[in-house]
C-alpha cells in the first residue's frame, strides 16, 4: 500500500514582490520521517519552511501559488484558520526565543492563549512536554524560574517544548542547532531522533553533517528550485545529479 | 579553485599511482625473472615489496585523517573507501610478486622443466590485467574496469591448465615434482594477481557508480 504524506507541496510557487524564489516544488512530507531541507545560502529552503505554516504570510509584498496541503486540505485555502493551521505545524526558530517569563509559563504559553484554563492540566501538559524536550531533569526544580537563565540548549529545547505543548503534528525547524555549541547539537540531535517517533519534522540546516545524521530524507534546493530528494542515505554517497554531488562534496561556485 | 581538501585527495591519488606503478613493476619483473630463471630480478622484487608495504601504510594514514577530519560525502567518500579497498589489494598482488620470486630462487638452482606457454600466457594475462585496471582507476572508467572483470575467466582457465599440465607430467616424472609443485604454487599466485586486479576493478566500478558489483561481477 503506498503511504500518503503527512503534507506536500504541488507546484509550488512563492514569490517575494517581484523575485520569484520558489519555482514550482513538489515534494511530499511522510509521517514520524524527518526531511532535512539543505542547499546554499538563498536557493528557497527557508522560504519553503515557512510556506508550510503560512508563516510568509507575515510579508505583505508575498505572494503564493500553487499548493500546500496537510492531510489532504489545501492550508492555503481562504476557509483556513491560520492560528489553528500553527498550532498543528509548529516551528522552532534559529535563535532560541524564549519569553521573558517563568520556564512554566513559556510552555503553558501556547495553552493559555488558547484559552485553556485548567490548571491541573496545564500543568500535567507543561511537564510532558518538558520530559519530551529532554528538559524536565533540568528544569523540574526551578519551573518558576526566569527562562532567560537558561543555557542556550536549555533555551532551544525549552523552545521546543513550547512547540509540542500545544499537541502540533507537524515540526518545522529553521536551523534549530546552528547557535549551540557541540553537546548542546548533540542533545537537539538526539531529541529529533525521539521526536520522530510521534511527529513530522522538516528541518532546515545549513549543516550536511547534521542533515546527514538527524534526516530519513534530504532535499537539495538551488536557485529556488527543487533538485533532488532522495533518501539521506543514498543522497549523501550516490547523489543521482551533479549540482547535488558538487553541493554536498563542496565543489560549488 | 581547487579547496585544500581536493588537493588532499589529489595527493591521495598520487600514492595510490605511485603504488600501483611500484606494484606493476614488481609483477613484471617477477614473471620475467621466472620467464629466464633471474635469481638477481627476483632479488629486486623481494628487495622492493617494503616500499609498497610502506605506501600501503601511507593510504591509511592519510585515508583515516581525511575521513575523520573532513568527514567527506558522495563521490569524494566513495574515492577514499575505494583507495583503501584498492591499496590493500595492491599491497597483495606485490606480496604474490614476492612470492614468485621465491619460487624463481628455488628452481633457477635446480634443472629447468619443458617449456610451459600456458604459464607466459597467464603472467602475460595477470599483468594486462593490472595495467588495464590502473588505467581504469586514473581514466574513470566503468568500461575499462568491467573488461578486466571479464579477463579474470582466462586467468582462472590458464590456471587449471597448468595444474593439469604438471599433474600429468608429475605421474611419469618423479624427480621433477617438487620443481613441478614450486610452478603449480607461482601459477596460483599469479591466478590470485588477477582475482586481486578484479577486486581493484570493483573498487574503480564502486568509485565512480557507487554501486557494489562484489561477489557478482558483471559479465557479459
Amino acid at each position: 500500500m503506498e503511504k500518503t504524506p503527512k503534507m506536500s507541496s504541488r507546484n509550488l510557487d512563492f514569490y517575494y514582490g517581484d523575485f520569484h524564489a520558489l519555482h514550482s516544488i513538489s515534494l511530499e512530507l511522510y509521517e514520524k520521517q524527518v526531511t532535512a531541507l539543505i542547499g546554499p545560502s538563498g536557493c528557497g529552503k527557508s522560504t519553503f519552511l515557512r510556506c508550510l505554516n503560512r508563516m510568509n504570510d507575515l510579508i505583505p509584498i508575498s505572494r503564493v501559488e500553487g499548493e500546500v496541503l496537510l492531510d489532504n486540505e489545501d492550508i492555503y485555502d481562504p476557509g483556513v484558520d491560520v492560528v489553528s493551521l500553527r498550532r498543528k505545524v509548529g516551528m522552532v526558530f534559529q535563535k532560541p526565543n524564549p519569553f521573558p517569563k517563568t520556564i512554566f509559563e513559556n510552555v503553558a504559553y501556547g495553552l493559555r492563549v488558547t484559552g485553556n484554563k485548567d490548571g491541573a492540566f496545564i500543568s500535567r501538559r507543561v511537564e510532558e512536554s518538558l520530559h519530551h524536550a529532554a528538559l524536565w531533569d533540568e528544569v523540574k526544580d526551578r519551573l518558576h524560574q526566569s527562562a532567560l537563565g537558561l543555557s542556550g540548549g536549555q533555551q532551544q529545547r525549552l523552545c521546543i517544548a513550547r512547540a509540542l505543548a500545544v499537541e502540533p503534528e507537524v515540526v518545522l525547524m529553521d536551523e534549530p542547532a546552528s547557535a549551540l555549541d557541540p553537546i548542546a547539537t548533540q542533545k537537539i540531535e538526539e531529541l529529533i531522533h525521539q521526536l520522530k517517533k510521534n511527529y513530522t519534522i522538516i528541518i532546515v540546516t545549513h549543516n550536511m553533517q547534521q542533515a546527514a545524521r538527524v534526516s530519513d530524507v534530504t532535499a537539495f534546493f538551488y536557485m529556488g528550485k527543487l533538485i533532488e530528494v532522495n533518501d539521506t542515505e543514498t543522497l549523501f554517497t550516490r547523489p543521482k545529479y551533479r549540482q547535488t554531488e558538487d553541493y554536498i562534496t563542496g565543489r560549488f561556485g | 579553485m581547487e579547496s585544500r581538501f581536493h588537493q588532499e585527495l589529489e595527493g591521495l591519488r598520487m600514492i595510490i599511482l605511485h603504488m600501483a606503478a611500484l606494484t606493476e613493476k614488481a609483477l613484471e619483473k617477477s614473471i620475467q625473472a621466472f620467464s629466464d630463471r633471474d635469481t638477481e630480478l627476483a632479488g629486486e622484487v623481494m628487495e622492493g615489496d617494503k616500499d609498497i608495504n610502506a605506501l600501503e601504510v601511507d593510504v591509511d594514514r592519510q585515508c583515516l585523517k581525511l575521513l575523520a577530519l573532513e568527514q567527506p560525502m558522495a563521490r569524494d567518500l566513495r574515492f577514499i573507501i575505494g583507495c583503501m579497498r584498492i591499496a590493500v589489494d595492491l599491497e597483495r598482488i606485490a606480496d604474490q610478486a614476492v612470492n614468485v620470486a621465491e619460487r624463481v630462487v628455488f628452481l633457477a638452482a635446480r634443472p629447468p622443466l619443458p617449456p610451459n606457454p600456458a604459464m607466459a600466457q597467464l603472467g602475460e594475462t595477470a599483468l594486462d590485467m593490472l595495467r588495464s585496471v590502473i588505467a581504469a582507476f586514473v581514466n574513470e572508467s566503468e568500461s575499462q574496469a568491467i573488461d578486466v572483470c571479464q579477463m579474470d575467466d582466462t586467468a582462472d582457465e590458464l590456471n587449471v591448465r597448468i595444474l593439469k599440465n604438471f599433474l600429468d607430467y608429475m605421474a611419469t616424472e618423479t624427480p621433477a615434482v617438487e620443481r613441478s609443485v614450486q610452478t603449480i604454487i607461482a601459477a596460483r599466485c599469479l591466478e590470485r594477481a588477477a582475482d586481486q586486479a578484479t577486486n581493484i576493478a570493483e573498487s574503480v566500478i564502486f568509485i565512480i557508480k557507487g554501486v557494489n558489483i562484489k561477489h557478482h561481477c558483471q559479465r557479459t
